[in-house]
């Protein structure tokens, strides 16, 4: 039961950060359609910017949030006003903006990776925040690793409420859905796609601040990130916030419990289960 | 008919003619690193205008490029030291293929994006499931892979090359090319004229994936050690999407123009600006898609639209 | 997604295009590394004359990773140590050649393979027949010896090694003559030390976990014979994927087995992840043994007193030697605590100063001569370096040579403890309680 208990949480653990992460990459490629392999960029500047604020300003972590998110969200806005707007404009249709906003996206990448090393130069960096030892239930956590989870969690939840609740959340959605109609309806298009874009962005960059909290940061740590978001956004299918966020959990808790038995094993069986699950059904696990 | 009209419908086969006997001879007059710095080029040629074979017409964007690729350098690594050169290349091609026939087989329904991460997270499962066998298995990561010397590697990518070409070109021209257009169009319409979708997407995707096999295969041999994080690098994955899209994706020979001048870049941006290389190629990515929607092949026919309106307007 | 009827013309039209333009691209003039930010122009390759050879430097060419997944660990190893060292030589004129008769200064030309295997192998060849650089200096990591160091032999250049290191490549070095390994690794002389010291101490078992690459197979494995001989028991060996985010369960194993010493042999990405979950999890083992990572000062940034005890590999530390304690103070004094390397760094000094030895010492810029230099050095005919008077062994830099094996963290400082006759301080073991608050 304590093993049990054990592997659970451990996979809530790491499920709620896949989940914040993924549920940012969902806003951009499943509602702005940029496959923004660049997202783990954004992950990257949060938590090297989460980390500076914290060992030169001594800025509380959590406080960090509410920095970064708002900062990234201001960079991600700009980024589609300026450039995926154009974009989308100049392409012929949407399979060709599909592709072109891919390779602007790996130009992204590129730019911003190559800045934050000269910016924060090629360390790994870390510190400690809350790292004691909770006991939940008899299985032991560690409070910072709780404390990603209460957030991630939070994050998600209000960021859902604001789609199903708000006037601009309906706006999102309806864009997600069906963007020529969305059009048609009065909804401002590009305005939407450029909010989804920041929201997606603020998302990132505050997972990264979380991820800072429990794992060493460097320069080029966002690919490994971003990789795992686009399959967990595929596996959730496109479009759908919630099975973006229900993807990242089953992610998470696939990995820890074949992490029990064989560690070395925890990558193939993340593959492993998004192959077999899009093979037994083809939209992901909330696609339409 | 004037001699005007002759010299401009020979000039392109005779420069064609001229390339392809250029790049023969190259090894005879061009200097040493001359020809290891094409043989890199012609292999992203190769692995991007493969890509296409498949991905041009249908629209399928396949991210499993890495994995064909990497099929054929393991067979190198097994294989190399075992069996004569032309005949582990082969292997790999076939391997490679093989492994395609699969693919294709399994992502049937798949569409669109879904197939993308599909063929993405296919890699990844292969080269972790080799890196546990490895590991678990054989107690090893890396291996050596036997060395060639570079003119031999050179021949073997272009004759991979050009026998890629001449395939791509009998694809094109053939009904199959045309049924695959049609499936690109509207894969149901397809269906409804007789098309056998399921036979011509699957044979089509495992018939690129023999020129990347091959590739890897010749290529691994210049890399000299490897291992699966090496030879299942999911950069190679994108490469040949974003060399294709670089060069023009509407354009028969946008992937062409695309991998070769990608490529040149980097290595002149590597060399020539070591420290600022990832930002430099990130700039100019973005230039050359908010100001050449259509890739390098789409500046190329605006200048040739631009000649002939010259030519009309001076007639 | 073509829109247009492709006809044969076009088709020809285009391929000549597409033909026309890789051949520019092919036959168009190579880039000379002229434009590198950092460095001049490279020197005209140099033809060695018969009677007064005329040459004003030594062009040595690299290599690195300057972007991609191992920038983290080239530009936090050697390339500060390079930065550091030529400009110190070229200070005082450069390295004398009596060949030339004159102090020649040192230029780089220094290239970034993006860390990719197969981009490294195709620099290292552009250095070599194009450039003609004079020198080569390694690229980065174990797996990228492996490829650059077949090729190095190939075209006759003398390559001494810098990051990288491991078991295998002592098989090799037979056949790569001109290859000498710097840097320490697990059974040259790391692991024997730390069992011996850990049995000294009386520690009965062992939980190893390591990375699934070639570096941690060689670590667990070289555990697996070295700790049983010194009567210690592994009870435990957990292999981790790189990319490994969550190791709880494998935290929560290595306490449930009680061994007394905890290994995670790995890089930075999974032992801070390790320690971080140890503290949160209270598992305190006897001794905490890491691998890469644990010798840098940014673990001591990352962690703060909770690096107290923690055990890890070394060369030196302040009161090694005097020699030693001077470059600590050219490395370290006045900059960021984050930048200290106590393991690799004196030992890629002293690779440089091996090069610039030897160098002198031939009187000439001829490889051959200077692999000979190299390779015949001795305990009775040692070149000078930081470490003071070293040699290689069969390719491999002399563990008499080596300042230290075992480092741990001591009072904030990461102090050496194996082998006991190197040590700067003495063992801590059973390492004290994680701090708490």
């Amino acid at each position: 039961m304590l093993t049990f208990l054990n592997i659970a949480i451990a996979g809530l653990l790491l499920g709620g950060l896949y989940a914040l992460i993924a549920m940012g990459l969902s806003l951009q490629y499943g509602v702005a359609r940029v496959l923004n392999i660049s997202h783990g960029e954004f992950i990257m500047l949060g938590a090297l910017t989460t980390y500076t604020l914290y060992s030169v300003a001594g800025i509380n972590p959590l406080l960090s949030l509410a920095i970064a998110g708002p900062a990234a969200f201001a960079l991600g806005y700009i980024i589609h006003r300026t450039l995926f707007k154009r974009i989308a404009a100049s392409s012929e249709s949407p399979a060709i903006f599909e592709s072109n906003s891919m390779l602007a996206a790996f130009g992204l990448l590129f730019i911003i990776q190559n800045l934050a090393l000269i910016v924060w130069g090629p360390e790994t960096r870390g510190y400690s925040y809350l790292a004691f030892p909770v006991n939940v239930g008899g299985a032991l956590f560690g409070a910072n690793r709780l404390v990603t989870l209460g957030f991630s969690v939070l994050i998600g939840l209000a960021f859902y409420l604001f789609l199903a609740r708000t006037r601009m959340g309906k706006a999102i959605r309806a864009a997600a859905q069906d963007p020529e109609t969305a059009g048609l309806m009065g909804v401002n298009i590009n305005w939407v796609l450029a909010l989804c874009f920041g929201f997606g962005a603020a998302m990132a960059a505050m997972a990264g601040a979380l991820i800072s909290m429990c794992y060493p940061v460097h320069g080029v740590m966002g690919i490994e990130y971003a990789v795992i978001a686009i399959i967990v956004v595929v596996l959730g299918g496109l479009g759908s916030i919630p099975g973006s966020f229900i993807g990242g959990f089953v992610l998470g808790l696939v990995g820890s419990i074949v992490a029990y038995f064989e560690p070395g094993l925890t990558l193939a069986a993340y593959y492993g289960i998004f192959i077999l699950l899009l093979l037994a059904k083809p939209t992901g696990l909330m696609g339409k | 008919m004037s001699i005007d009209r002759v010299l401009s419908k020979l000039w392109v086969p005779a420069l064609l003619l001229i390339v392809l006997v250029l790049l023969a001879t190259f090894t005879r007059y061009a200097s040493a690193y001359t020809v290891i710095l094409v043989t890199s080029i012609l292999m992203y040629v190769v692995l991007t205008v493969s890509w296409s074979i498949f991905s041009g017409p249908t629209g399928y964007i396949s991210l499993a490029s890495a994995a064909f690729f990497g099929v054929g350098i393991y067979t190198a690594a097994l294989l190399g030291t075992k069996l004569p050169l032309p005949i582990v290349i082969l292997i790999g091609g076939l391997a490679s293929s093989c492994l395609a026939f699969l693919v294709g087989a399994l992502t049937l329904r798949l569409k669109g994006t879904y197939f993308a991460i599909f063929t993405f997270g296919l890699v990844e499962l292969i080269k972790h499931l080799l890196l546990w066998y490895e590991i678990r298995m054989t107690g090893t990561r890396g291996r050596f892979v036997i060395v060639v010397d570079n003119n031999t590697i050179y021949q073997v990518m272009l004759a991979i090359f050009v026998l890629l070409l001449l395939t791509a070109y009998l694809v094109r021209r053939s009904r199959w090319g045309l049924a695959l257009k049609s499936i690109g169009e509207n894969e149901q319409a397809a269906a409804h004229m007789g098309v056998n979708v399921t036979l011509v997407k699957v044979s089509t995707f495992a018939l690129s994936a023999v020129f990347m096999g091959a590739a890897g295969a010749i290529m691994a041999t210049r890399w000299t050690y490897i291992d699966p994080y090496i030879a299942f690098n999911y950069f190679l994955s994108f490469m040949p999407v974003l060399m294709a899209i670089f060069g023009g994706l509407g354009h028969s020979f946008g992937p062409i123009l695309g991998a070769a001048v990608f490529a040149y870049l980097e290595e002149v941006l590597i060399t020539r600006f070591p420290y600022y290389y990832m930002l430099l190629f990130g700039i100019i990515l973005l230039v050359v898609i908010v100001y050449l929607p259509n890739g390098l092949m789409g500046l190329v026919q605006t200048w040739r639209t631009r000649r002939l309106e010259r030519q009309h307007a001076t007639a | 997604m073509d829109t247009k009827d492709l006809s044969r013309r076009e088709f020809l039209r285009g391929a000549a295009v597409a033909g026309a333009g890789l051949a520019a691209a092919a036959c168009g003039p190579t880039p000379a590394p002229t434009a590198a930010p950092t460095e001049a122009p490279a020197a005209a390759p140099t033809e060695t004359a018969v009677v007064t050879p005329v040459k004003d430097k030594i062009v040595v060419g690299m290599s690195r990773p300057l972007s991609g997944w191992n920038a983290t660990i080239g530009d936090a190893a050697f390339r500060p140590i390079y930065e550091t060292w030529v400009p110190m030589v070229n200070a005082e004129g450069g390295i004398y050649v009596e060949e030339y008769g004159k102090k020649l200064p040192i230029e780089l030309i220094i290239y970034d393979d993006k860390s990719d295997v197969g981009t490294m192998t195709r620099l290292t060849e552009k250095l070599i027949l194009e450039d003609k650089v004079d020198f080569l200096w390694p690229a980065s990591g174990t797996a990228f010896i492996f490829a650059q160091a077949p090729i190095a032999t190939k075209y006759g250049y003398v390559l001494i090694t810098a990051e990288g290191g491991a078991t295998q490549i002592k098989d090799m070095l037979p056949s790569l003559p001109g290859v000498f390994v710097t840097l320490s690794f697990s059974d040259w002389y790391q692991l024997p030390v730390l069992a011996e010291i850990l049995a000294a101490k009386g520690a009965k078992t062992a939980y190893v976990s390591y990375i699934a690459d070639l570096h941690g197979i060689e670590y667990s494995g070289v555990a697996g014979i070295e700790f049983p001989k010194q009567g210690i028991d592994v009870v435990g060996l957990k292999s981790l994927p790189p990319d490994i985010k969550d190791l709880s369960p494998v935290i929560k194993d290595a306490d449930a087995s009680g061994a007394d010493i905890f290994c995670c042999f790995a890089y930075p990405d999974q032992n801070m992840p390790a320690c971080g979950t140890s503290m949160e999890l209270g598992y305190n083992p006897k001794a905490w043994v890491g691998g890469p990572g644990v010798n840098f000062g940014f673990y001591h940034a990352a962690f703060g007193p909770a690096v107290e005890g923690l055990m890890g590999f070394t060369a030196f530390a302040r009161g090694s030697s005097p020699a030693l304690d001077q470059l600590a103070d050219t490395l370290y004094e006045g900059k960021p605590e984050e930048i200290n390397d106590w393991w690799g760094h004196p030992y890629y000094w002293a690779g440089l100063d091996v090069w610039k030895a030897a160098i002198e010492k031939a009187g000439t810029l001829d490889q051959e001569k200077i692999r000979d230099v190299i390779a015949s050095a001795s305990p009775e005919n040692p070149l000078e370096t930081v470490l003071g008077p070293t040699w290689f062994d069969n390719g491999l830099l002399a563990k008499e040579t080596h300042p230290g094996e075992i480092g741990q963290w001591i009072n904030g400082v990461f102090e050496v403890v194996g082998p006991t006759d190197k040590a700067t301080a003495e063992l801590v073991y059973p390492k004290p309680p994680w701090p708490t608050g």
